[in-house]
């Protein structure tokens, strides 16, 4: 399920040609605590606190020479025009002029000038952009390394209590919008201010009556903005709920498609698909209608500036009061203008998204860890039980005890087979012996000590596990099996491997123990899996083995092999095995009955035939069918 | 893309589109013209009348192409939208008809996405179509044409120009392109070790691979970094060289200008203008360089899309449908073979079996046997090659699907729910059934005490029913069959998640219910002990059947059935002996 998950999660762009973030008018998640997380997030670029130094330099310095070049060039324009009108004062004064006096030599040197600020603009923005890649390339990388390194230090009720696909999309999905924003947002924000703030500047330098009319345009792009984006963010959000109800309609239909059409109900399908679509189609075309508009409008509210900007610079120009060239510039200037502006208000959209992603995997990394507190249980020396659970008190988080004082002797050697219904809590013996969870009151022992009292680590390596669930990792079969224990050889592994019925298979395959088992399973079946487990377990070579019999439904030749293999495996160990089968049940030393839960009855076969209560129960249930077939 | 926008694409509204683009263009291009008449013509003459006087006529042409741009928009949006809607109307229509075998074919996962995803990924680049894309070429054709019109010579200009920009994009696109395609692939590595972390923590930590699995991530992690490094160092370099390209343009033209005005040839003005016409093109240009990188993405969701509306169903009505009744229940397969669409080997070779009402039918074999390929037939959710399956003495394939479906109640091998309450769950396959009818289905399908405990027929189902547990699931799809009133009714491996009692309680429930007696009831399962009592037990071996009858003759002449029977109850005989 996790898998498809994550499948279906949208993919975050990855910049480039793309660009990146939500778009202006789009609704945004809002961070909780703002300021506190971005400052988090800068503390993880503390190393490279030179190197942003380096980017705020250099993208400052190569703005600055990007807005100071229009008004040098527009010089040269100042120039021509004045050659210009020399001219034609020699012109009408009567003088043949075959060519305008225009001084070359002056405009030379501008023109040099600006093509030097031009590409030193250009160098330094390069070196910016590069310094900051590396920069939020590493950051994220070792934010990624933080969480990961965090997973390996959470207790499994983490695992147990958070959705797999939701996990996934903080470790991706988040983690791109911090490496996306990093990457390009940080700079585009400095770079805005910069432009804003530097070419509001260049304006007042050339006219500030003329700045003070392009002034106008800021109020006017806000009103702009406050009129239309909550209406758009409004049809936004109406269209991603639509978006969602559809994608659940579509994903219940194809997957229940055999229910669909032995039910009859295509029509009725159909008819409620339709009027979802067309809801989703009223809000989505208004949303694209409403965001599609802000870019007109903001241009035109441009180029009401630029005729404005043009008719007074006009006019200011043929009373004399300013050069032509500088209105040329002052234009150019008008035009930059509210660029800025619409993308400081885009970047806050998407900074507040990122802010609320790097919420999210802080959270994660925020959880509390597994605990290595020892207890003050003394060890029993000469114990001669291999696993002892004394008065054991055991329930999942806050939920009420299912275990209150359970006690289980096992011996070395002995096989305890854990019995119940579907749902019963089988796993729960598995999760207190491997110390998946610990338990709240009580002590189990393994040879006669605490298992608190020892690492997690020395515990497990008295274990091994063959579950149900049969997870194999994507790599090859050979390092599969490897798994089971690193410093196992050549050798061992081979052996390991012909012990449970996995060489013959794996021979046949082209790539032999060099096959890479993919993540869908889709080159080996699913019992073959089953069967690499068994000899994975084979190579730890565990002195106790934690086995769950397999109910899936495999063909009979290879369910001959994982019985076969299973039973090699569990001799002359001591064994906990949830048991499925009837034979299974009969060798075991122990028997431990689960219900809802709680271990309702613990004994052997015999014992508990006697009883005449659960496990009796179930036990005739299964029985008495089998006893006729028997007969047949 | 095209075979997909045809038909769908009212031509009207996206010539409507097409128009109104081009007055904004239009008006666009226009303005510069008036900032040179501004200054050739009223400053240059000092008259300060004629500058209002173009002023406002500036101002109305903004006007004009603001206007334009919403309706414009209006349509794009309208268009690309409503075609997102006709394309996923068109193909839910179509999958909801597909037969098991396109949906083998295609595969449901996949079928899901293209119905959302893909048709998302068409309605972004229609609706970006119809806003920059036919943008850009008209601005490109435009702009070219005024600025040639301003003056012939500086258009040279643009032979350097255009050039260089093309070697510059195609050469960063020529060394980004396949680290962005690297990059995808090296994103999957990364989220697949971590899910794998997530799937199987337990199986790591049982075996202490903790440091194993942290230096895999740490691979994974460090191949990724390294090539985004690389990539976004050549993006990096990207907007520097546009703007110096730009820059360097306007340079150009300053200096060619000068000349040309200082020899009389052009006038100031129209080096201004025509300095804004260049940025234009060169726009014009990146615009459509952008073409290059969404069309090839939305051509293969269309590709993905048309796969699904080309692929015709091979199950459909016959055209003179015979009436079905269930006067006299039977179920009939005669001589039938049947193979998968485009596979070499038979599925099911030579089934024959026939069953009256009140008859129980179990079917028993191992995995890819044919055991659900067999009971799929009985519904027509697949075609036989050849033979036929005949259910109340009809051929399956001369009545309605709709009217066979009606005779047939199945329970999938997989138990799937619906979204909505409990009791609409039930209502599922019968619209008129009461309350007393569907708790009466609860208990012979030993699912009443849980449904009880809950908020009873009121019980909120989740999507997919994942709020029950398998074994739930499972009795409530049994319940959910039983409700519906057919003549046949059918369970595909439904007693598998259940334990042993349960199973057993439910078999004998069935058999004992006074409706269900007049019925046939087909079984299949894995468990000897679900089969067993079964009137005939039908051996699938590999898709031929290796046995036929009742439990005692297959105990004496079914070699497979005996060997199935002792890997499950190898110890039975003698514990109970």
């Amino acid at each position: 399920m996790a898998k498809d998950d994550t499948k279906n999660a949208p993919r975050a762009n990855h910049g480039g040609f793309g660009g990146g973030g939500p778009r202006l008018g789009m609704p945004t998640a809002k961070p909780r605590n703002f300021w506190h997380t971005t400052a988090r997030l800068f503390s993880y670029m503390r190393k490279y606190y030179f190197g942003l130094a380096v980017v705020l330099v250099f993208a400052i310095t190569s703005q600055i020479f990007q807005i100071r070049t229009p008004k040098i060039l527009g010089e040269a324009t100042t120039e021509i025009f004045k050659g210009v009108m020399k001219g034609t004062a020699q012109q009408k004064a009567g003088i043949a002029v075959s060519r305008y006096p225009i001084d070359f030599d002056k405009i030379k040197q501008i023109i040099l000038i600006v093509i030097v600020m031009y590409l030193l603009s250009a160098v330094f923005s390069f070196v910016q952009q590069f310094v900051m890649t590396r920069i939020s390339q590493r950051t994220v990388y070792h934010l990624r390394k933080e969480l990961k390194e965090k997973m390996a230090r959470l207790p499994i009720s983490y695992y147990d209590t958070h959705e797999n696909g939701d996990i996934m999309s903080r470790a991706i999905n988040d983690m791109d919008n911090i490496a996306n924003t990093l990457q390009q947002n940080i700079t585009q924000f400095i770079t805005s201010i910069i432009t804003f703030v530097g070419t509001l500047w260049m304006m007042f330098t050339i006219s500030w009556k003329l700045t003070l009319i392009a002034l106008i345009m800021i109020p006017l792009s806000l009103v702009v903005v406050g009129i239309v984006a909550p209406r758009s963010q409004r049809f936004f959000a109406a269209q991603q709920k639509s978006l969602g109800l559809l994608n659940n309609k579509v994903e219940e239909t194809y997957n229940g498609h055999v229910e669909t059409k032995t039910f009859n109900h295509e029509a009725k399908d159909l008819t409620v698909f339709k009027s979802e679509n067309d809801r989703l189609y009223q809000s989505s075309w208004k949303a694209q209608m409403i965001s599609g508009f802000i870019m007109p409008l903001m241009t035109f509210v441009n180029n009401l500036g630029y005729i404005v900007v043009a008719i007074v610079g006009g006019t200011a120009v043929a009373q004399g009061t300013i050069t032509l060239g500088d209105v040329q510039a002052f234009l150019q200037y008008t035009q930059q203008f509210s660029q800025p502006i619409t993308q400081l208000a885009n970047l806050a959209n998407t900074i507040q998204q990122t802010v609320a992603s790097a919420e999210r995997v802080f959270e994660v990394l925020d959880e509390p860890e597994m605990s290595d507190a020892t207890v003050d249980i003394a060890d029993v020396p000469n114990d001669d039980r291999k696993i002892a659970m004394d008065h054991v008190q055991f329930g999942y988080g806050s939920q009420d005890l299912l275990l209150t004082d359970y006690n289980l002797d096992v011996k070395p050697g002995q096989m305890v087979a854990i019995v119940g219904p579907t749902g019963a809590g089988k796993t729960t013996i598995i999760n207190l012996l491997e110390r998946f969870y610990d338990i709240s009151g009580g002590s189990i022992k393994l040879d006669g000590r605490d298992t608190r009292n020892m690492s997690r680590d020395q515990l497990r390596e008295h274990f091994a596990m063959v579950l149900q669930d049969t997870w194999l990792f994507t790599g090859t079969i050979y390092d599969n099996l490897k798994y089971g224990r690193e410093d196992a050889t050549h050798d061992e592994i081979i052996a390991a491997a012909k012990a449970a019925h996995v060489d013959e298979f794996v021979r046949q395959l082209p790539n032999g123990y060099d096959t890479i088992l993919n993540e869908e399973a889709s080159n080996i079946s699913q019992g073959q899996r089953q069967l690499l487990t068994i000899a994975r377990a084979f190579v730890a070579d565990p002195e106790i083995l934690i086995l769950d019999e397999a109910t899936s439904s495999v063909d009979t030749r290879t369910e001959m092999h994982i019985q076969h293999a299973m039973g090699r495996l569990l001799k002359d160990r001591t064994s906990f095995v949830v048991a499925h089968r009837l034979s299974t049940i009969q060798d075991a030393d122990n028997i431990i009955v689960m219900n809802e839960g709680s271990i309702i009855e613990t004994g052997t076969h015999q014992q508990l035939l006697a009883k005449k209560g659960f496990y009796a129960d179930l036990y005739n249930s299964q029985f008495s069918g089998n006893a006729d077939l028997a007969l047949g | 893309m095209w075979q997909i926008m045809k038909r769908r694409m009212s031509p009207l509204a996206v010539t409507g589109a097409t128009i109104f683009m081009i007055i904004q263009v239009i008006a666009n291009l226009s303005l510069p013209r008036y900032t040179a008449d501004i200054v050739n013509k009223g400053i240059a003459n000092g008259d300060i009348g004629l500058i209002q006087h173009y002023g406002l006529i500036m101002l109305g042409i903004s006007l004009i192409g603001i206007l334009a741009a919403a309706g414009n928009v209006f349509l794009a949006s309208r268009i690309s939208q409503g075609l997102g809607r006709d394309l996923r109307n068109d193909i839910f229509t179509k999958v909801v008809n597909y037969s098991n075998d396109e949906f083998d074919e295609v595969g449901t996962s996949s079928l899901i996405t293209r119905t959302t995803n893909d048709v998302l990924q068409i309605q972004n680049v229609v609706m970006m179509m119809l806003r920059m894309m036919i943008m850009a070429p008209i601005t490109l054709v435009g702009a070219s044409f005024l600025a040639y019109q301003r003056d012939h010579q500086l258009t040279t200009i643009f032979l350097y120009v255009i050039p260089i920009m093309f070697i510059v994009i195609g050469g960063l696109m020529f060394f980004a392109v396949p680290l962005f395609k690297r990059m995808q692939k090296l994103t999957d590595a990364l989220n697949l070790v971590f899910r794998e972390g997530l799937t199987g923590v337990r199986v790591i930590r049982a075996f202490r691979r903790d440091k194993f699995e942290l230096n895999r991530f740490d691979t994974a992690n460090t191949n990724y970094t390294n090539n985004a490094l690389r990539v976004y160092s050549i993006v990096a370099g990207l907007i520097p060289l546009m703007t110096l390209i730009m820059s360097g343009t306007n340079v150009g033209i300053t200096w060619m200008g000068a000349n040309l005005i200082a020899n009389q040839t052009t006038q100031t003005g129209n080096m201004i203008a025509f300095m804004t016409y260049a940025m234009q093109i060169l726009f014009s240009f990146m615009m459509l360089s952008m073409v290059f990188v969404f069309v090839p993405r939305a051509q293969a969701a269309a590709v993905r899309i048309n796969e699904v509306l080309n692929l015709e169903t091979k199950i459909t009505d016959p055209a003179k449908p015979v009436s079905l009744t269930d006067e006299h229940i039977s179920l009939k397969f005669d001589h039938v073979n049947y193979r998968y669409r485009s596979a070499e080997k038979l599925a099911l070779t030579d089934i024959n079996l026939s069953m009256q009402a009140g008859q129980t039918l179990a079917i028993i074999g191992g995995t890819g046997s044919g055991k659900s390929t067999l009971i799929n037939l009985i519904p027509r959710l697949y075609d036989v090659e050849s033979g036929a399956v005949e259910v109340n003495g009809m051929d399956v394939r001369q009545v309605s699907t709709a009217a066979l479906r009606d005779q047939i109640s199945l329970v999938p091998q997989k138990a799937l729910l619906f979204k909505g309450n409990l009791r609409d769950n039930m209502k599922y396959g019968n619209e008129n059934a009461s309350d007393d009818d569907i708790w009466k289905a609860l208990e012979i399908a030993q699912a009443a005490d849980f449904i009880k405990a809950d908020q009873g027929l009121d019980t909120v189902v989740e999507q997919g029913g994942n709020n029950f547990s398998g074994g739930q699931k499972q009795r409530l799809a049994i319940a959910r069959a039983l409700v519906k009133d057919a003549s046949i009714y059918v369970f595909d491996d439904s007693f598998s998640a259940l334990d042993f009692k349960t199973d057993a309680k439910l078999r004998q429930n069935l058999k004992e219910d006074p409706k269900m007696k007049e019925k046939i009831i087909v079984i299949v399962g894995q468990r000897v002990s679900t089969v067993a009592s079964a009137d005939d037990i039908l051996v699938l071996d590999n898709g031929k059947m290796a046995g036929y009858g009742s439990h005692e003759q297959l105990m004496q002449d079914s070699p497979v059935y005996q060997d199935i029977v002792a890997s499950q109850i190898r110890k039975a005989g003698t514990e109970n002996g």
